[in-house]
């Protein structure tokens, strides 16, 4: 697929997992998640002020989870799909495999069980 | 940081869970099934103590040959008490270090054994996108084949 990754990816990704590791963040995710939002939009549904709920913001846009486009004094922040895309894939990739394996489990179990009671 | 995007697989299997325990802790079992389509043991190795080490070969349709191996946390093997048999282990794929981490439920249901697995821990490993690239090649080639 590609080459191996460079160090600023796996710094990138330092910065996705630090971003995701607070509920805070999270829940903006989740909000942003149906589409694109003010910052007053965002601060209002967690009980913080602007200067909060924009600290919480800057951390996910330094991840790259967001962006900001700045319309005189409003600021509209959306969701940027890259970065979580990677996670996607890993979680696809382990998925498959322990899908597979488990379907696997089963048929060898079961094609032992055969004339046997011992279940 | 353990918490994020845990990845969660279930499978009710026809068979007491002292049986699918057995499958899954005697390397000469494990051989005979482990892997999805295309990927095949190549060897497996098991130590089952708490602290002690597993490895599993994995020849992948590529016929690259990887290996996973951790260590196990936990150990529950099957008993007369309520508490469900669970293996908690380590997970890497080889040179990386284990540090995911795999835990394994075998709960009694009354088809059999619910087995519920959880994958976790991926945030620190260091070689994980190199690897991830391997597998995602080989899961895509799989895509492609009819079986």
């Amino acid at each position: 697929m590609s080459s191996a990754p460079k160090s600023t990816d796996e710094d990138q990704l330092d910065l996705i997992f630090h971003a995701l590791a607070n509920r805070t963040r999270r829940a903006q995710l989740a909000m942003l998640a149906q589409g694109p939002v003010t910052i007053s939009e965002l601060a209002a549904p967690f009980d913080m002020t602007l200067p909060a709920a924009s600290k919480h913001l800057k951390v996910l846009e330094k991840a790259g989870l967001v962006t900001r486009e700045i319309d005189g004094r409003v600021h509209r922040c959306s969701l940027r799909p890259d970065p979580l895309q990677r996670l996607q894939a890993w979680t696809e990739t382990w998925q498959h495999f322990w899908s597979g394996s488990l379907d696997a489990l089963a048929r060898f179990i079961e094609a032992e069980s055969q004339g046997d009671d011992d279940v | 940081m353990s918490e994020i995007a845990p990845l969660i697989v279930e499978r009710v299997i026809r068979a007491s869970p002292a049986r699918v325990f057995a499958a899954w802790t005697t390397p000469e079992l494990m051989t005979r099934w482990w892997g999805p389509e295309g990927v095949a043991a190549t060897g497996v190795e098991i130590d089952l103590r708490v602290g002690g080490r597993y490895r599993i070969g994995n020849r992948l349709p590529d016929d690259k040959v990887i290996w996973i191996a951790g260590i196990f946390e936990q150990i529950t093997a099957p008993g007369p008490t309520d508490e469900p048999a669970r293996l908690v282990y380590t997970w890497g794929v080889e040179p990386a270090e284990s540090d995911e981490q795999v835990a394994v439920v075998f709960l009694p249901d009354p088809a059999g054994t619910r087995v519920h697995l959880t994958h976790t821990r991926i945030a620190s490993q260091r070689q994980r996108d190199n690897h991830m690239h391997g597998w995602a090649g080989c899961l895509d080639g799989l895509e492609g084949l009819e079986f």
